[in-house]
């Protein structure tokens, strides 16, 4: 997927540094736009997104309604497994429907 | 071109091809009109309608590419369902605020826009353009956008956001591409199965109208709402209370009600200690100055009566239990309302 890079032998207990992007209603739900949070080395993208609702639990609301991208590519939430790497960039994208 | 709606003064700075001239005419022969002005070439052919699930798949089947230009939910469901029955291509681009969504849906495999977002969002968590604004060149851009998808598709080229969303962000002046999923083969509309084949109603899947009009949310019972002319009796009585201003700061600048107490609504959602311990403190203090022990009316307003409602809704949760008994209610029709039945000079925006 994307930038996440290959399976490595690394402990689970690594963390890494990814930086959050929050678009449209989430950056008003998360109140800010950009943030840097500090996850498991590897993770799957429904862990990844509740440690995300963990910090801003408004988030809990669209859940159903976003685009959740790792390294610019769309990720079902789910059980598939990534290994991030520190700098990786995570968004949170709801629709925009106005015009 | 397809709208059923009139010029407005409020359209102008978002909805280029409109003029003051042109006010009060309808939005779809003002389009082909300045089209025409444009280059008298081409055909611009306006359609004064609604686009309803009766009258979107003719529509649609009588062209080749489909832009999505609309302003709610339920219509980009409707077109979205409508292009994908009638196979073709839907070029869809949206606004709100400094942001933009680009994306060509239902084209070479990629995904359409259930196979996104397979469930409408709740109406109370949608902002829409008339009520959250947009900045007027924001639009423009994505249309441009749009516009060029559009021409390539056309003359064959393809497209470069089928299968990826290209995102603008206007405060940072920066574009971004996200690859999104292929066709999703469970989709409701697209999928190897389909369980939509025909089209439905868009607005009661949504829950919400087909317009941008400012929605009126129902979200409290009557009792716990107040008319403007009743707030108006409360003040010219005096009766002790406290008003809560929820909207955003920017908001409260140009107009407020005096002695209003103001948390932002999204301070409040987030729970926000400063902002609650402030409005906890203004409670005790006008409590203490009234004296009784009756319980403490606390008003809610905000611009048209929706966010006030939601509002409410977070207050009535929360601990008061120092304070004895408090009556939490909003203001129907808000501000607005205020300017139009009770003090004609307070500023309209």
């Amino acid at each position: 997927m994307g930038g996440a890079g290959p399976l490595r032998a690394i402990p689970c207990s690594d963390t890494v540094k990814v930086t959050v992007l929050y678009f449209a209603r989430s950056a008003e739900l998360a109140g800010l736009r950009t943030e840097t949070i500090s996850v498991p080395q590897q993770i799957t993208s429904l862990q990844l997104w509740r440690e995300i609702v963990k910090r801003h639990s408004r988030l809990a609301d669209i859940e159903d309604q976003v685009v959740f991208a790792i390294c610019q590519e769309y990720v079902p939430l789910g059980d598939q497994q990534f290994i991030l790497h520190t700098g990786d960039e995570v968004a949170i994208i709801p629709p925009l429907s106005g015009g | 071109l397809v709208d059923h709606d009139v010029v407005e003064l409020n359209n102008l700075h978002r909805q280029v091809l409109h003029r003051e001239s042109r006010l009060g005419r309808s939005k779809a022969h003002s389009a082909a009109a300045a089209l025409k002005e444009l280059n008298s070439a081409g055909r611009y052919v306006p359609y004064e309608l609604v686009l309803s699930p009766t009258t979107a798949l003719e529509l649609v089947r009588a062209y080749d590419i489909v832009a999505d230009c609309s302003d709610n939910v339920p219509t980009r469901y409707l077109v979205n369902d409508a292009c994908v029955l009638a196979g073709k291509p839907l070029v869809s681009a949206s606004a709100l605020r400094l942001e933009g969504q680009l994306t060509v849906y239902n084209f070479q495999g990629g995904p359409c826009y259930r196979c996104l977002f397979p469930k409408p969002p709740p109406p109370e968590t949608v902002t829409n353009c008339a009520d959250g604004g947009v900045l007027g060149v924001v639009p423009g851009i994505l249309g441009s956008l749009q516009a060029l998808e559009v021409l390539k598709i056309a003359s064959g080229m393809g497209s470069s956001v089928s299968r990826s969303m290209l995102l603008f962000d206007a405060l940072e002046g920066r574009f971004r591409h996200i690859k999104l999923r292929p066709r999703d083969p469970k989709c409701a509309v697209c999928g190897d199965r389909p369980s939509l084949t025909t089209l439905q109603d868009y607005e009661i899947f949504c829950g919400s109208s087909a317009t941008d009009k400012c929605r009126r949310l129902c979200l409290l019972s009557s009792e716990e709402r107040i008319s403007v002319e009743e707030y108006r009796k409360i003040l010219d009585s005096q009766i002790a209370h406290v008003l809560v201003d929820v909207r955003p700061l920017v908001e409260v600048e140009i107009c407020c009600l005096p002695k209003s107490l103001h948390v932002p609504l999204n301070k409040l959602e987030r729970k926000d200690e400063k902002c609650l311990k402030s409005l906890y403190q203004k409670i005790h203090e006008e409590k203490q100055k009234a004296g009784g022990s009756m319980v403490f009316p606390v008003y809610v307003v905000c611009k048209l009566g929706n966010d006030s409602q939601k509002a409410v809704r977070i207050l009535q949760e929360l601990p008061y239990d120092e304070l004895g008994l408090i009556s939490i209610k909003d203001i129907k029709g808000g501000l607005m309302a205020w300017a139009d039945k009770i003090d004609q000079e307070f500023p309209q925006y």
